[in-house]
């Protein structure tokens, strides 16, 4: 089991490198990049400190070298724009409330998406069933700036509950925007579990503990969840991508000045080095996730420990 | 389990009841072929059926309404605009003063074009990638593989974002481009996945026996059955490519106006939501619409493939 | 008093396309410590039965709309889930036919032994261990203390049918039914896990009810035989006497398709087959069910018109036919034995 997780994290470095490489190079292609050449009215001795800070005549796979030592160090690079800044204090300042929508959000879609999909499926074709199955299927298609407009419409400007609709302070102000980025998720959720459930009630395995007169509750707790629930934790994976992915949106809207909000005015504004940190930030959070689902599955399976990766 | 005549000379007489004389009672379980039976089993479903039909409809509105419209979709007259949905403007006008039924339909074009043409390029990436990795097999194989799961990491987003960068402009086939970019490895798993369980079927190793070079073999053997999947596969990646679009033009960072996507048309509206809702609501629902039809309908025929339902 | 007596058994399964008659008038019953064995095509509802007797066909389209079942006097068709789940594993144990999918791969086989145990019986973990283990020794599984705590995974199909066995048997149960045990096993693993069942079953005084489409299983295996076909009963006999003298069309045709390793014009035949395909239950024949591939069937004799009913040909044997063989009278119109 050990050999499984050395090597699962044995493997993540390669792959670390090659998105570093990949976001350098496509990078470097932006035409405008003082990563290539200096294009914008930098003042000279400014833009010699940049050249020699980030040694823009070595040639490009020593600055990529260079730059994943400072990835390593966690330095990423100073900010292009805001002068007195680095990418780590951006980083620093906004990146924890992201975490936190983030991981709230996902508590949120966990904690209420998979009792509903079990519900669902348990009682499968009933009224129930299709009430949860068409809520979730809309949860799921509506883009999450519609769920957030329409939850501040309602929340706040309709029926004044007190949540705030901007800003991330007191836990009021959490709820809206955790719950606009969480309610796809949610419904994702919900309907995966209903499937892996309704497949796994199928299964002889199930009409064998049931044959043994084993309690219907021992039967659905044990044998029916635990194998409905393995298919879930390999989605939670790139569920993280779709988190990240809702939170520029979210962010903007509920104004939280979180690092998906500022990548989004970092690229306005030109600041590549922001960029390509944060990117590699984000890829980092992505590949680790997908790491620790790995080593969950094998917790969960086991017929993976005795295979191969 | 049928004989031929001289067995029936041989073993017995011949049955003098034949089936299906007593009308159908009687009459042996009927067989049909694979596509004629997922077809069927398809329009049987109702959600799916539905979700087809609407998704036509949808499709169909944004492509022929602007032709039949009277209203200009670009004009922009002060005195009309915010204009809730009435008799004349059934969707209303937007701030600008253009009606909003030209307007969606216009947006829907680029939307759903964007949608299928990254499909699209999804697929013949996928596709290309998969078969070749799961067809050659081997060292290949697991190289291609270990290249794609460094793929996976990279966020999807950002990524379509500084495509969009490197390009300079954003304009319909870059944005095809980038958000074709950092999805395709789903569909490509996919296909290697069918590739790799058919290879291993016993119709190919006949065929492989008997001597079939491997384009036959691919092309005869693998690719039709793998055709199923590539349907399905479409409805799957419709849903995020298009959602991809919406909130890369709904931040500022796609289509932006005065050309019209539908996350452009619902950007737009926010500016007016508090006061004029519908402008975002309605382009909104628009994408939340096209988006559920996709998922009832990779459902569907996800179903209709491979019935392993409920049923008995 | 019977152990199990089954009373015009009807089980329907109530689809989009129409009512499937899986299980139209069944009646049998399995005496204590008797082998029953039910023989029939893919179609011809023997696992419905046995799953009805258990209670375990899928409730939303499936429906037991008429009959009784009655084990020891009591009519299990009229019991609750929690009742009837107190007589299953306890009272009447099953086997299913595919034994690599018939097990939790998520769990030990232990875990898997032991919560059939305790479910049962007031035993603690380390009781009910040590249970299991005695379990699968009798089961002759190598090295049973140690493979205990390993996954369904490590074991081979053969293995796992055997701790299948081990399962149904580990809380003494009255009846176990053995739906196609043997089907997904190799010629030689099937010899051993019939023998096996056959020891255990005299040393636990089981009556058991054997499922299978595979007339050499029966022959071995029971003491009486059911054949049946498009849901019904067509023909019940002592085990010796239906293979001696094979009455209905149906079951010679059976026989007669078991391939012949001795005789005479054996090399130059072909394998026989029976004409036709089993019927669509949802609307079976009319009359005889079997009529549309019957060499006999003729419209003189009503086989398209009048359901032929089950009658005793003999003490013990009984037929549902017009044209049992000891009563055909056309020379030569025999199928070969």
């Amino acid at each position: 089991m050990t050999k499984l997780i050395v090597r699962r994290v044995f493997w993540t470095i390669p792959v670390l490198l090659l998105v570093i490489l990949l976001t350098f190079v496509m990078m470097r292609q932006i035409s405008g990049n003082p990563f290539r050449r200096s294009e914008r009215a930098i003042p000279a001795e400014i833009q010699a400190n940049l050249e020699a800070q980030y040694g823009l005549d070595d040639p490009w796979y020593i600055q990529y070298l260079r730059y994943v030592k400072g990835v390593a160090t966690f330095d990423l690079g100073p900010s292009l724009v805001l002068r007195n800044q680095t990418v780590n204090d951006i980083v620093r300042d906004h990146f924890p409330k992201s975490l936190e929508l983030g991981a709230l959000a996902f508590l949120f879609a966990i904690v209420f998406g998979i009792p509903l999909g079990v519900i669902a499926a348990l009682k499968a074709n009933s009224w129930l069933d299709y009430f949860t199955m068409f809520f979730s299927n809309v949860g799921f298609a509506v883009p999450s700036f519609l769920v957030a407009t329409l939850l501040i419409y309602f929340f706040s400007l309709e029926w004044d509950l007190g949540f705030p609709t901007s800003g991330w302070s007191t836990w009021q102000s959490k709820v809206l925007p955790v719950i606009a980025l969480g309610l796809g998720p949610m419904a994702y959720f919900a309907r995966l579990v209903r499937g892996t459930m309704l497949e796994t009630l199928q299964a002889d395995y199930i009409r064998t503990a049931r044959a043994k007169g084993l309690r219907w509750r021992r039967v659905v707790g044990v044998h029916v969840l635990r194998n409905s629930l393995i298919p879930v934790v390999t989605a939670a994976g790139p569920l993280l991508g779709f988190l990240i992915t809702g939170s520029f949106v979210i962010e903007q809207i509920f104004a939280i000045p979180g690092i998906g909000r500022y990548y989004v005015t970092a690229v306005t504004a030109r600041d590549y080095s922001v960029v390509m940190g944060l990117t590699v930030l984000l890829s980092v959070i992505i590949i680790f996730a997908n790491l620790v689902v790995d080593i969950l599955y094998g917790f969960l399976d086991p017929r993976t420990r005795d295979v191969r990766t | 389990m049928s004989t031929s005549a001289r067995e029936h000379e041989v073993l017995a007489p011949r049955p003098t009841i034949e089936p299906g004389a007593s009308g159908d009672a009687g009459a042996p379980i009927q067989q049909t072929n694979l596509w004629k039976d997922a077809w069927y089993r398809y329009i049987r479903n109702r959600g799916a059926f539905v979700a087809g039909v609407v998704f036509g409809m949808l499709v169909l509105y944004c492509f022929i309404y602007p032709l039949l419209s009277p209203y200009d979709p670009d004009k922009v007259d002060f005195s009309l605009s915010n204009q809730s949905p009435s008799l004349e403007h059934l969707l209303g006008t937007d701030r600008f003063g253009r009606d909003l039924l030209t307007r969606t339909a216009l947006g829907g074009q680029i939307s759903i074009g964007i949608g299928f043409a990254a499909t699209l390029v999804i697929l013949l990436v996928g596709v290309t990638y998969g078969s070749i990795s799961g067809f050659v097999g081997g060292h290949l194989d697991n190289g291609m593989m270990r290249f794609l799961d460094a793929l996976y990491g990279l966020p999807y987003l950002p990524f379509a974002i500084i495509t969009l960068a490197i390009f300079g402009t954003v304009n319909f086939w870059t944005m095809v481009i980038a958000l074709s970019i950092a999805t395709w490895f789903t569909t490509a798993r996919i296909v290697r996945g069918q590739i790799i369980t058919l290879k291993e079927n016993d119709y190919v190793r006949a065929a492989k026996a008997l001597g079939a070079r491997w384009y036959r073999v691919l092309a005869r053997h693998l690719l039709p059955n793998t055709l199923g999947v590539l349907i399905i596969a479409i409805f799957l990646e419709l849903p995020g490519v298009i959602l991809g679009e919406a909130f890369l033009s709904f931040i500022g960072l796609g289509i932006s106006p005065p050309d019209a996507s539908w996350g452009a048309m619902a950007s737009d509206g926010r500016v007016v939501y508090r006061t004029y809702p519908y402008q975002i609501i309605i382009p909104s629902v628009a994408i939340a619409t096209l988006v559920m039809c996709a998922n009832f309908i990779a459902d569907g025929l996800r179903d209709a493939f491979d019935p392993r339902t409920r049923e008995t | 008093m019977a152990l199990l007596d089954v009373v015009d058994l009807k089980t329907h399964f109530f689809t989009r396309d129409g009512v499937v008659r899986a299980v139209d008038g069944v009646s049998f019953t399995v005496e204590p410590g008797r082998t029953l064995g039910i023989v029939g095509e893919s179609g011809s509802g023997k696992s419905v039965t046995a799953l009805s007797i258990m209670g375990l066909i899928p409730k939303p389209p499936a429906k037991i709309v008429e009959g009784k079942v009655l084990f020891e006097g009591r009519d299990l068709t009229t019991l609750s889930e929690r009742q009837l789940e107190d007589v299953r594993g306890r009272q009447i144990s099953m086997i299913f036919q595919d034994p690599m999918t018939s097990l939790n791969p998520t769990l030990t086989i232990g875990t898997q032994i032991v919560e059939t145990v305790r479910r049962h019986f007031d035993v603690s973990k380390a009781q009910a261990r040590k249970r299991a283990v005695e379990l699968l020794e009798e089961v002759q599984i190598p090295n049973a203390a140690g493979r205990l705590d390993d996954y369904p995974h490590r074991y081979s199909g053969g293995m796992r049918q055997r701790v299948m066995i081990a399962i149904a048997l580990s809380c003494n149960p009255k009846l176990l039914i053995a739906d196609e045990p043997t089907t997904a096993l190799d010629v030689t693993v099937q010899a051993q896990v019939l023998d096996l069942l056959e020891d255990l079953r005299a040393q636990h005084e089981m009556a058991m009810i054997i499922i299978t489409h595979d007339m050499g299983v029966v022959a071995e295996a029971a003491d009486d035989i059911v054949v049946m076909y498009a849901g019904q009963i067509v023909e019940q006999a002592p085990v010796l006497e239906l293979f001696d003298h094979p009455e209905h069309p149906y079951t010679e045709a059976l026989l007669a398709a078991l391939p012949q390793l001795e005789g005479h014009g054996i090399r130059e035949g072909r394998l026989t087959a029976i004409p036709g395909r089993p019927p669509d239950l949802i609307a079976p024949p009319p009359a005889c069910r079997f009529a549309p591939r019957c060499p006999y069937a003729n419209d003189r004799d009503g086989c398209a018109t009048h359901p032929p009913e089950l009658r005793e040909l003999r003490t013990g044997h009984w037929v549902r036919s017009q044209h049992p063989a000891s009563e055909r009278t056309r020379a030569g119109a025999g199928v070969p034995a």
